[in-house]
């Protein structure tokens, strides 16, 4: 039995994440139950709608999108893959001997790195990517 | 209160006692469960590169050949007992997330001409 | 650790070039745009000048201890010429980019019928790609880690892909660029599995020490495995032939200027990281001083077949393209044979690895001649205002007496490709013939040698219809490009044809210093990487090491 969840004795810890756990589905249940029993029932055009209070659906949901979200989902890319590479530079840096001139190298080098993302920046805006109109 | 702490030992209990029920290796993974899942998610990418013809599910199976990749390199980072594997994880990501913005781009390209994305429909170029 | 940051001052250079050609290309003003080309040839000069400057040898000493940090000492002196090479030839390859891409948009925009848009304009991403794939492909000559070669293998190919796609606006270069793209992201995927058995086979990603691992505890079969592996994965980009179905295709289907680049630039990338593979291995196994016997047996079948398949297919192909798209299978079977040779004596005529780097300055060179020259012939615009690619033999008719300049240049470089001896794929293929013969593979020679002369069928038509024969009446249709600085970089290539066969020799004399190759100083017996299975030590690499 190598496994340290297994081997607690003591479960008492866990008791607050048992207890959220059962508020969670109890909450739901009560709101499913308390509507069958409370709630009225009218069907109707504007009842079925996808979204009853909200905004009325236009067209069919297959419509083809502005390239533009495409561009978008590319620059939160860049930006997206960018941050993995801090966080093990992030975590590596404070063990290095404050002072030495080694630490300034690592930091000139994380600076240059993050210099193409501001080269990419530069070329997402002259490319209009961040025009909305 | 006791009653359901005591409920909850029992639910943990159940658990432990099914685990106990299992051979001494089944909970002990070593390298090789994982280079096999990893060579078995390797093939599973490679026949399906060469047996489906949507370019989707093609790109797919390039991406599982790369994450079979991924998952050996972790756990023979871990079998060495160095970093080298993670990093190299780190950098094949990026690749593959390159990789997928260009196929993507792609594959909306041709969609546009073609309305289709079967391999089998762009022949132009054969002979 | 800083003097290893002079090594990629090249890259550095090509690096802040790009970025300034990605930032101006996208100018409003046209005489901003048209700064892109000038920028990236200026970059390419900077690396070709900060190439020339390195010393090689961020080189310890042989002996026991492997600094992981030394750079790549296996093959110590390939940095700068490697380098060197890919400035030169990537000044020659910017020549004939101009106009590529945008053509029909600026034309749009200088009637005054269309605004400019920045996102209808590809110029400033054509060259930023072009400079990112030549900076990937210096990248690879700097490797000394399995990673950094991942990375630089894949930084060379993923602008590829785009530039193949983006390079005419016809329905082919889109389907041609599509299948280059997920061929070769299966390519890629091969070889990084193999790159993964590798590491796991020997404990480190660093090519010095798994070198020494192998040369230590022998090749194991996980790592006979990891390196076959990413032998055939690095096959897709030399084209050879388990991974060479998309040669033809891609060819055909990209503009001849892209089409030249996919010849050079992405093979050159494939042998280079075949040749560190292949130097981990070492040539210092079997009877003669050859790579493992497995490896040595599949590299040997594959530039077999290479060749064979390459030369024979090309006899039946019409279109020049593909003619040439079959001919550099070929030749990457040819540039295989050095490979197999492996380092020999180390002088240049018994050094495969000397050949295999000339061999590819020459296959630069003349390759750019003749795509150079159809780059230069285009035919009646279709209906987007774009004109048509120069595709079949007859367009290339009494191309002699019409155009005497291309009609020569494509002769020449055709002819050289053939191996004719007063020219320089003649002195290309001779090294080539002679470290394999002094490697003892006779029969690899044979084969060579046979398909040196299947070759001569379909490379003797290209010249007869450009020399022999007469214009067709209705030749009108094909012009030459209004861009001059395309017949400018295919009459360099002719001219580099005729002079480096006359004054090569300094260039000879660097490949083979670039050649040198630094595996047989293993001396047995140094604490072995963690996890490395302990098998018995071999007696082979030791005594190799004392042969020579």
């Amino acid at each position: 039995m190598d496994s340290p969840i297994l081997a607690t004795t003591d479960l008492s810890s866990y008791l607050p994440i048992v207890l959220v756990v059962l508020m969670a589905v109890g909450f739901a249940m009560a709101n499913i139950v308390l509507t069958m029993l409370l709630g009225p029932r009218r069907a109707g055009r504007t009842k079925g709608m996808t979204y009853e209070a909200g905004m009325n659906p236009v067209g069919t949901a297959r419509k083809r999108f502005n390239v533009r979200f495409y561009l978008i989902a590319m620059v939160f890319l860049v930006f997206d893959v960018e941050i993995i590479f801090l966080y093990p530079w992030a975590s590596t840096f404070a063990n290095l001997a404050p002072g030495s001139d080694q630490s300034l190298v690592w930091l000139v080098r994380i600076l240059f790195f993050l210099f193409t993302t501001v080269v990419a920046y530069l070329y997402g805006f002259r490319k209009g990517v961040f025009k909305f109109d | 209160m006791a009653g359901l702490v005591e409920m909850v030992s029992v639910c943990f209990g159940g658990v432990a006692l099914a685990q106990t029920g299992y051979p001494a290796e089944m909970h002990r993974l070593t390298l090789d469960h994982y280079m096999v899942v990893s060579a078995v998610m390797f093939a599973i990418g490679l026949i399906g590169f060469l047996t489906r013809r949507n370019l989707i599910i093609m790109f797919l199976c390039t991406e599982l050949m790369f994450q079979a990749s991924g998952i050996a390199l972790v756990a023979l980072g871990r079998y060495h007992l160095d970093f080298t594997g993670q990093t190299f994880v780190i950098f094949v990501l990026t690749v593959a997330a390159a990789e997928a913005a260009m196929a993507l781009a792609l594959v909306v390209l041709l969609f546009r001409r073609r309305e289709s994305l079967d391999a089998e429909e762009w022949s132009e170029l054969n002979g | 650790m800083m003097e290893r940051v002079t090594y990629l001052y090249p890259e550095i250079a090509l690096f802040i070039t790009t970025c300034i050609v990605m930032i101006v290309g996208l100018s409003r003003e046209l005489k901003h745009r048209k700064l892109c080309a000038p920028i990236s040839g200026l970059g390419l000069l900077a690396a070709g000048v900060l190439a020339t400057g390195l010393v090689p040898g961020f080189h310890v000493a042989t002996g026991a201890e492997v600094d992981p940090t030394a750079g790549q000492i296996l093959l110590p002196n390939l940095v700068p010429y490697a380098k060197v090479l890919v400035a030169g030839v990537g000044i020659l390859l910017l020549l004939l980019q101009a106009g590529t891409v945008d053509r029909v948009e600026e034309a749009r925009i200088a009637s005054g019928r269309a605004a400019f848009n920045p996102l209808r304009s590809n110029r400033a991403e054509y060259y930023a790609f072009f400079l990112f794939s030549l900076t990937g492909l210096m990248l690879c000559a700097s490797a000394d880690d399995l990673i950094w070669l991942f990375l630089a293998l894949e930084l060379t190919s993923l602008p590829t892909y785009i530039m193949v796609t983006m390079s005419t606006s016809r329905h082919s270069s889109q389907e041609a660029g599509v299948k280059y793209f997920f061929l070769g992201a299966l390519g890629a995927a091969v070889f990084l599995y193999g790159f993964t058995l590798l590491y796991g086979a020997t404990g480190s990603t660093n090519l010095n020490q798994i070198h020494h691992a192998i040369a230590a505890g022998g090749l194991s079969g996980l790592s006979l495995a990891g390196m076959l592996l990413a032998l055939l994965g690095v096959c897709f980009k030399i084209a050879a032939v388990p991974m060479h179905f998309y040669t033809a295709d891609v060819y055909q289907g990209a503009a001849s200027s892209v089409s030249a680049f996919l010849a050079f630039v992405p093979k050159t990338a494939g042998f280079i990281a075949i040749l560190l593979l292949a130097s981990c291995a070492g040539w210092t196994h079997g009877a003669g001083d050859s790579l493992p016997d497995a490896l040595r047996t599949v590299l040997w079948v594959i530039a077999a077949l290479t060749m064979t398949v390459g030369n024979v297919l090309a006899i039946w192909q019409n279109s020049v393209k593909r003619i040439l798209a079959y001919s550099s299978i070929a030749h990457s079977g040819y540039m295989l044979v050095g490979v197999v040779a492996g380092p020999g004596g180390g002088t240049f005529a018994t050094s495969g690895i000397a050949a295999v780097l000339f061999y590819l300055l020459c296959y630069g060179v003349m390759n750019i001649g003749t795509f150079g020259v159809l780059a230069c012939l285009e035919g009646r615009a279709g209906a987007d205002g774009e004109p048509a690619e120069i595709e079949s033999l007859d367009d290339l008719r009494g191309l002699c007496q019409r155009h005497p300049v291309l009609g020569w240049t494509m002769v020449i470089c055709t002819l050289s490709l053939l191996g004719l001896p007063p020219l320089l794929g003649f002195f290309g293929k001779v090294p080539l013939f002679t470290s394999a013969i002094s490697a003892g593979e006779i029969p690899l020679v044979v084969v060579l040698g046979l398909n040196s002369a299947i070759a001569a069928f379909y490379y003797l038509r290209i010249v007869g219809s450009c020399l022999l024969e007469k214009p067709e009446t209705t030749t009108g249709i094909v012009r030459v490009t209004p861009f001059g600085s395309r017949p400018a970089g295919a009459l360099a290539s002719a001219a580099g044809v005729i002079v480096l066969a006359i004054f090569g020799n300094g260039f000879m004399a660097a490949s083979e210093k670039a050649a040198a190759y630094d595996g047989g100083h293993v001396e047995k017996k140094e604490p072995r990487a963690a996890g490395v299975p302990e098998t018995a030590p071999q007696a082979l690499g030791p005594a190799k090491a004392e042969g020579h």
